[in-house]
């Protein structure tokens, strides 16, 4: 006989051999505390979000007054109208999916799921980036176009450090130090990630795509 | 919380301990990542409970949310060490009618189940809980003829490894 159906004759049949946990046993486990992958995924999406948002307040005082003396305040808080706007809807769409996560879904169905809402907040983390990579592009730019004017701000600014600077040197330490900021920067964040996705969705992304293919 | 409805949930789980004893059984190597994931299973029921109107049988709604669990929710811990005694376990010598041969061919079915991927592995486990095509689509969200399509392949698989 096949080996299987032999296995499957067995499969009832020797029950009694497993283990069995009594009334009393099995009462303080729904006391405790869930530790499933939602939980983990839920924890570390709200870090980042909140990371994100807090980068957005740290910015130093004397960037600010650099800002303001560029001119660049009135399109600053223009623009983190629109970022703070887009924030909630991501924080909405977040929640949404997170909320759709249900244990009695189908298999396939909770997989998808779970991967949707981790999908939004990697949306919320290009996006970030992206927008970072953009102003950082721009501001430059402008700052390049205007680099008498930062120059001179800069030194009443900062009055030790670049004091002794004059203009060319000045401008070829301050552009190529935005550059080499904003990459390692950069090069950082996506190394997190890297790791965070790589560990926590390895198995869940394997078995989404197993199933995937039984429906070729 | 009510605690009639914690009596209940109880009580039922307890009657029917067997299904997710032999999820972890099947999803873990060993005594102690099969009690977390028993405790995991556990709670995710308990989460799920309310929903759980009875129009389904219990037994039946436990298979999703089990299931879900070991191959989902359920994150490995990383105590314990694997053990390979472990996996002999529910196949040892437990009775008189079945000879030497019979026994080592179970166990070598059983060890070949444990190594396909999460997702062969809850087909097989639903086939082998005598669960009809239609049940088995409804649980892992694929169409009856894909499971069945799926199911005869994995059915050659085994067949391969064991008789090779």
């Amino acid at each position: 006989m096949d080996q299987l159906e032999l296995l499957k004759q067995q499969w009832q049949a020797r029950e009694q051999e497993l283990p069995k946990l009594s009334f009393d046993e099995i009462y303080p486990m729904i006391l405790k505390k869930s530790s499933s992958v939602v939980k983990w995924i839920l924890i570390a999406s709200v870090i980042e979000i909140a990371i994100w948002i807090g980068l957005n307040f740290i910015m130093p005082e004397s960037s600010k007054t650099i800002n303001q003396g560029m001119g660049l305040s009135r399109v600053f808080t223009l623009v983190n109208v629109i970022h703070y706007t887009i924030f909630a809807g991501f924080i909405y769409l977040f929640y949404r999916n997170y909320q759709a996560i249900n244990s009695t879904d189908t298999i396939k169905e909770l997989m998808r799921k779970i991967l949707k809402t981790r999908r939004t907040v990697r949306y919320f983390v290009y996006y970030n980036i992206g927008t970072s990579i953009l102003i950082l592009i721009a501001v430059n730019i402008y700052y390049y176009f205007n680099k008498e004017l930062l120059y001179e701000l800069m030194k009443s600014t900062f009055t030790d450090g670049f004091a002794e600077l004059d203009m060319a040197t000045f401008t070829s330490v301050f552009f190529v130090s935005q550059i080499v900021v904003g990459i390692l920067f950069i090069g950082f964040i996506a190394l997190i990630y890297y790791l965070v996705y790589g560990l926590m969705l390895r198995r869940l992304k394997r078995n989404y795509v197993e199933l995937k293919k039984m429906e070729v | 919380m009510d605690q009639s409805l914690e009596h209940s949930f109880v009580k039922q789980l307890e009657e029917h301990q067997n299904v997710v004893h032999k999820i972890c059984r099947l999803y873990t190597r060993n005594q102690d990542a099969h009690n977390d994931l028993f405790q995991e299973i556990t709670i995710q029921l308990w989460k799920a409970y309310p929903k759980f109107r009875g129009d389904a049988k219990f037994s039946t709604w436990m298979y999703r949310v089990a299931l879900n669990t070991a191959i989902t929710l359920y994150r490995k811990s990383k105590k314990g060490v694997a053990t390979q005694e472990f996996e002999g376990v529910s196949f040892k010598i437990a009775s008189e009618k079945y000879d030497d041969t019979v026994e080592q061919q179970l166990k070598l079915m059983y060890t070949a189940v444990k190594d396909l991927n999460d997702i062969d592995k809850a087909l097989v486990f639903l086939y082998l809980e005598d669960k009809s095509y239609r049940e088995i689509s409804e649980t892992m969200g694929i169409s009856e003829v894909n499971a069945r399509v799926k199911m005869n392949r994995i059915k050659e698989k085994l067949r391969k490894i064991l008789n090779p």
